[in-house]
Order: C-alpha cells, then sequence, then structure tokens
C-alpha cells in the first residue's frame, strides 16, 4: 500500500462518491428528471396511444386487450369528426395570429413606454394571470355579453344600432381565447424588446425613417424570436382549447377538446384518445417547425 | 445667423431638473466644433436637441437657416453618431450605410453605390456583406461615420463617438475623423469628455458646465486665455493655492495702483495681483500656477552661489525675488510618466504642489530633497471668490 492511499484510507467519512466517473455522476444526477418526465409525460402518453388502438365497444368504454385501428378510421370517416378538426385548427391559427398582432403592437407600446404607464400596462398583463382561466372567462361573458359594458358602450356612442352578438359564436369563441393567450405572447414579445437597444430606434429615426417605419425596419425583425415563441405558445393553447370554448362557444363551435370531452363521456375511448394523439401530433409539428424556422433564421438568437 | 446650426437660448428640462439652461451657440459652415464638458455637464443632451431628440423648453433650434425648433428628427437633415454606434444588427454593413438613403426612397441600385463609395471613405469595401456584430469596435466606429455621411446631412453630430475604444484606437480615429471633416468639410458638433481629443479635432471648443456653455474659443485661446477657475481646472491638471486679499488698491504694493495684495498662508507668500477694481479686501482669492511653469532646482542655503545666474537670488519679505514667486519644500515623490517626469513637493502644512519637466530636463532630484520653487508671477492665473478670472 502506497503512503497515497494511506492518506485516501485516513478519511473515512466519504468512502464511495469520489470512485464514480464523471458521466455516471452526472446521470446519476438526472435522474430524478427523468424519471419525473417518464412518469408525468411517457408513460400517460404511451397509455392514450394503446387506448386509441383498441377496438371500440358499444357495451364499455373499450375492449382491453385487443389492437385496432378502428378509432383511427372512424375519425377519417365521421364528416363531423373532420369538421371539428378543421374548425380547431382554424380556430388556432386566427386565436394565434390576433394574439401574436396584439401582443406585438401591446409589447411595443409598453416598451416605448416609461414610468407608470409602463408598470400599469406590464402589471395589468401580469396580474391578468393571477386569476384563474375560469374567472377569467366568465368576466369575459359579463363584459361582452348583449347588456355588457362593450355592447353598452357601442350603443351609447351611437356606433351600432342594437347590442352586437359577441359570444356564444365563434366572435366569441376568440376573444375568450385572447384573454387566455395574450399575456404570454405580450411578455414573449416584451421580453426579447428590452433586449433591444433604443439608440436603434434614434438611429432609425435621425436617419429619416418616420416611427412607423423604424418599427418595422428595426423593431419587429428584432421581435421575431419572441413572436415566435409567443405564438408556439398560442398556437398550442389555442389547439387544445376547452374552457373557452365550453363556456363563450355555443353548440356548433366545437373543438377537439370539447369532442374529446364528449366522446368520454359516451364511452367512446379508443375515438377520444385517437383525436389527442393526432391532435397531439399536429401541435407538436408546430412546435417544430417553429424553432426550427427560428434557429434558420436566428443563429444569435438564444430561444 | 450665419452658422450651419444656430441655438438660441435653448432650456431642457426633464421634470424638475433643468439639464440645459438658456444656451446659445452657433456652429460655422466646414468646421468641427467639440461641445466639452464633465459628464452630466449637458453636452449630450444639447447635442439631442439639435438631433430632435430633446424638445427644448424654450429657446429655437436652426439648422441650415431653417428653424427645425418643433420638428420630428426624421425631418431635420441632420445625422448622428451615437456613442455604442448603433449600427442594426439584422442589417448588413452595406444595408446600414444604405439605410438612410433607403427611407429617402432612393432607388435600390443608386443606393447599394453609394454606400460603395462611402465605405471606400473609410476603408471598409471588404466587410460590405458582414453583420455588424463580427466588426471590431474600430469597425463598427467607420460603419457607423459612413452611414452618417451617407445621407449627406448639413451636420454630423458625434456623442462621444470614440469613448468605447481604447487609447491607440482612439488616437487613430481622431486622426481620421479629422481628415475626413477636412476633405468632406461637413459641418460637425462633437460631444466629448475628453480635453486632449477636442484639443487635437476641433477648430472650436465650447466648454460646458452644470448646463450653461462656459467658454467658446478655439483651442489655443481656450487653454491661454480661461475665463474662470472651472475651464481652468477642467483643461488639465493645475496647482490651485486659495488666498485671501489682504490690502485693496492704492496700498503700496510695488507693483502699481490697480494691484491688490493677495496673501497665500500655505505657501507663504504675499502676492500683487493686479485687479482693477474687481477684489476688495478679504476676498478669496485662487491662484492657477501650471506644473510647466514651475521652475524646480535643489534648494540654495543662505550663501552658497546659485548656478544658473541670478535666478536663485533671496526672495524678500513677501516671498518674491526679480517677479518670480520663490518657494522652499521637500520633494515626497518623482513619478516617470514616459515622457516626462512628475514632482510632487510639500510645502509646508500638507500642502503639495506638483511640478512636471521632460525627462531630458529632469533636475535629478529624488524623494526627500530639499528643492526650490519659483514662478512667475505674470504666468499665474488669479480666480476671485465668484470663480471669474481676474484679469490684468
Amino acid at each position: 500500500m502506497s503512503d497515497a492511499d494511506a492518506v485516501g484510507e485516513g478519511r473515512p467519512s466519504r468512502p464511495a462518491l469520489p470512485s464514480l466517473p464523471a458521466v455516471t455522476r452526472t446521470r446519476l444526477l438526472l435522474a430524478p428528471l427523468v424519471l419525473f418526465d417518464l412518469l408525468a409525460f411517457v408513460v400517460p402518453m404511451g397509455y392514450l396511444l394503446r387506448v386509441s388502438l383498441s377496438e371500440r365497444s358499444t357495451r364499455q368504454a373499450l375492449v382491453r386487450g385487443t389492437w385496432s385501428v378502428d378509432g383511427y378510421r372512424f375519425l377519417l370517416e365521421s364528416s363531423l369528426l373532420r369538421r371539428v378538426f378543421v374548425f380547431t385548427v382554424l380556430f388556432a391559427v386566427v386565436a394565434t395570429l390576433l394574439a401574436v398582432g396584439l401582443g406585438t403592437a401591446y409589447a411595443y407600446a409598453a416598451w416605448q413606454a416609461s414610468g407608470a404607464v409602463r408598470t400599469v400596462l406590464l402589471a395589468g398583463i401580469v396580474m391578468s394571470m393571477f386569476t384563474t382561466l375560469v374567472v377569467k372567462l366568465f368576466a369575459a361573458l359579463v363584459v361582452f355579453s348583449p347588456n355588457g359594458v362593450v355592447n353598452d358602450a357601442l350603443v351609447a356612442s351611437g356606433l351600432v344600432g342594437t347590442p352586437l352578438r359577441l359570444i356564444n359564436n365563434e366572435i366569441g369563441l376568440v376573444i375568450g381565447q385572447l384573454y387566455v393567450v395574450l399575456p404570454y405572447t405580450v411578455l414573449s414579445v416584451y421580453s426579447v424588446l428590452t433586449s433591444l437597444d433604443e439608440h436603434l430606434v434614434e438611429a432609425a429615426n435621425d436617419l429619416g425613417a418616420t416611427p412607423a417605419r423604424a418599427a418595422r425596419e428595426v423593431v419587429l425583425p428584432h421581435a421575431v424570436p419572441g413572436m415566435a415563441v409567443g405564438g408556439v405558445i398560442a398556437f398550442a393553447w389555442s389547439a387544445g382549447a376547452f374552457a373557452a370554448p365550453a363556456l363563450l362557444g355555443s353548440k356548433s363551435e366545437l373543438t377537439v377538446a370539447v369532442e374529446v370531452q364528449n366522446r368520454l363521456t359516451s364511452f367512446e375511448y379508443p375515438v377520444a384518445a385517437a383525436l389527442s394523439v393526432v391532435l397531439t401530433t399536429v401541435v407538436l409539428a408546430v412546435l417544430a417547425a417553429g424553432l426550427y424556422g427560428l434557429r434558420r433564421r436566428g443563429g444569435g438568437h438564444d430561444v | 445667423m450665419t452658422g450651419v446650426v444656430e441655438l438660441d437660448g435653448i432650456r431642457v428640462t426633464y421634470g424638475d431638473v433643468t439639464a440645459v439652461e438658456e444656451l446659445s451657440l452657433s456652429v460655422r459652415d466646414g468646421e468641427l466644433f467639440c461641445l466639452l464638458g464633465p459628464s452630466g455637464c449637458g453636452k449630450t443632451t444639447t447635442l439631442r436637441a439639435v438631433a430632435g431628440f430633446e424638445s427644448p423648453a424654450a429657446g429655437r433650434v436652426v439648422l441650415g437657416g431653417r428653424d427645425v425648433t418643433g420638428l420630428a428628427p426624421y425631418d431635420r437633415g441632420c445625422a448622428t453618431v451615437f456613442q455604442d454606434w448603433a449600427l442594426f444588427p439584422n442589417k448588413t454593413v452595406a444595408e446600414n450605410v444604405a439605410f438612410g438613403l433607403k427611407m429617402a426612397g432612393v432607388p435600390a441600385e443608386r443606393r447599394r453605390e453609394r454606400a460603395r463609395e462611402q465605405l471606400a471613405t473609410v476603408e471598409m469595401t471588404d466587410h460590405a456583406d458582414d453583420p455588424p456584430g463580427e466588426l471590431s469596435g474600430g469597425q463598427k466606429q467607420r460603419v457607423a461615420l459612413a452611414r452618417s455621411l451617407a445621407v449627406d446631412p448639413e451636420v454630423l453630430l458625434l456623442d462621444e463617438p470614440l469613448s468605447n475604444l481604447d487609447k491607440r484606437l482612439r488616437e487613430t480615429m481622431q486622426l481620421e475623423i479629422k481628415e475626413i471633416q477636412e476633405r468632406l468639410e461637413t459641418p460637425m458638433l462633437y460631444v466629448t469628455h475628453d480635453q486632449e481629443e477636442a484639443f487635437t479635432l476641433a477648430d472650436r471648443i465650447g466648454i460646458m458646465n452644470d448646463g450653461e456653455l462656459v467658454q467658446v474659443g478655439a483651442p489655443r485661446t481656450v487653454y491661454d486665455d480661461p475665463v474662470d477657475r472651472f475651464v481652468e481646472a477642467f483643461l488639465g491638471s493645475t496647482n490651485f493655492l486659495s488666498g485671501r486679499v489682504v490690502a485693496g488698491t492704492g496700498a503700496d504694493t510695488g507693483v502699481g495702483p490697480d494691484a491688490v495684495a493677495v496673501e497665500f498662508p500655505v505657501a507663504g507668500l504675499r502676492t500683487p495681483v493686479p485687479a482693477g477694481d474687481d477684489l476688495a479686501v478679504g476676498d478669496d482669492v485662487t491662484a492657477s500656477v501650471r506644473p510647466e511653469v514651475v521652475d524646480l532646482a535643489p534648494a540654495v542655503d543662505g550663501a552658497a552661489a546659485s548656478t544658473d545666474g541670478g535666478a536663485a537670488s533671496e526672495p524678500d519679505a513677501t516671498g518674491h525675488a526679480d517677479g518670480r514667486a520663490i518657494l522652499a519644500g521637500t520633494v515626497s515623490e518623482v513619478v516617470y510618466r514616459g515622457s516626462n517626469v512628475r514632482h510632487h513637493v510639500a510645502v509646508g502644512d500638507g500642502a503639495e504642489l506638483f511640478v512636471e519637466r521632460p525627462v531630458t530636463d529632469a533636475p535629478g532630484l529624488a524623494a526627500g530633497d530639499a528643492a526650490r520653487l519659483s514662478w512667475d508671477v505674470t504666468d499665474a492665473y488669479h480666480f476671485g471668490p465668484d470663480g471669474a478670472r481676474v484679469r490684468p
């Protein structure tokens, strides 16, 4: 036994740990996270996939232990479900475009503002996130109902003769969904704008650009990563929207999530699962496309 | 109105704080005018008022004979080089340079051509297609200059454009800017806190303090003839001696009827200062003795003969001999500063004067040596209680 070993043995308080190779140690440290991911996401998704590939039954939710693509076939064959799908994607696209557009404008206004105005604009966004979705949507119901504040104001100003129908239709659905996703698009755009040097806007003005031109030439290109991130969040959330359609839509505005709920309550588990799997795939594809586009364009941007 | 830029009594305030107070100045055609002052003196605010980024609460801004006071920056016809250069990161170097022309609606072909010309002027043609993020500080500086010059501005405004560069590069760029300015004859309003930079570049310097323009003049004039204590202190390091008027005009000061006698307790001097009626008995006076006018020699003890003629004759009771103030002290530190040597000399009561000599002409004194300081009293500048210069 060499002297060095003797020294090592003189500290028996930490006997095992130092001998682990670095790679093993990293894996051990990652283990809890991997385990959580596995339990929270991979296992349920696997289970969902399995259910979607089970045989349908008229007497129970599904026939255990069977394999079948009936759920998916039904999805293709049912014109109702196709309509639901197309409507959902269309709705998600509209909500996303509006959320990104309005969110960018709002974030730009907050960024340009200073002092108290900026604080109020940002606090308004952040504080709206303190409330639960359902409460927010009921508030929207009150505000946009035929005898709500918005319609009262419109009628009083003489812009419209009779109150507009702003809820229980597509408009209500989109308004409700904007309530949900707008804070995220605003904050993701605002966060990239904070890294924009204000002198750049001044430099553009100085070289002859009007404020609108400077916004387009300088601010917008800088905001693109934030808009993309906000857009992906808005799209993923809108594609899976349940609360807004349930509360502010009507029977004719069915989204996939609402339809999944309908199928579950009528014990058609394979169809419900197949719907969920296809929706998840679409959202993942959009997410991947968004991130790929960003990486190709951005280069220097950390997203 | 003769100048390209005429500021007529402008006042700029931020809330309760007045950043610029009643400031008037004129930049002549083809000249490089430096606004010089310590940070927070309002020089950048003044520049921003010319560019249109600040709107003055009072006064007028006239550019090329046109009153632009109420106009937005994009309607003014001047161009700014920012301290951080503010190059557009998502555009190439050439696109940056062409930006102003694009805003002016110049066709793409003509824009590219002009951008190439401008880049050639600053020797950046090879980098035309690079993103600005990949350039070094000096290269960014050149691109920013080219971008501003591309719009052929009435006046070019530069806001401490070199302060983010290291000393050597700064000096190179100063000469380049000067050279470009002389070639193109574009009037420039240049803001800096660095007096050496101002002296190198400027045709005329305007010195600002506390929101006010204190003195305007050619570099040499300003240096040789400072109007007040602030300018004297700001333009270079100097020795200030505090004193007080002990005898008014008419008393026997030995210089003439218009002089007052000022006593400087630290130095043990009682100096006649030609002041007319500017000073009264009891007024505080500050004398500035610049390090280069002070003569430094080894102390002569008593009867020992002077080595350099009459300059070392014994001082009289007021501390003077032959029109020179004479002071005994002890060298406390000798600092080699490359081309010159700075001697710190303790003159009693904890006061210390410093004297600079070229290395080739250093008196060979070391710390601890007794020394004798002297200067011609007419080489000293005197400032009254309000800081204003007391003129002969």
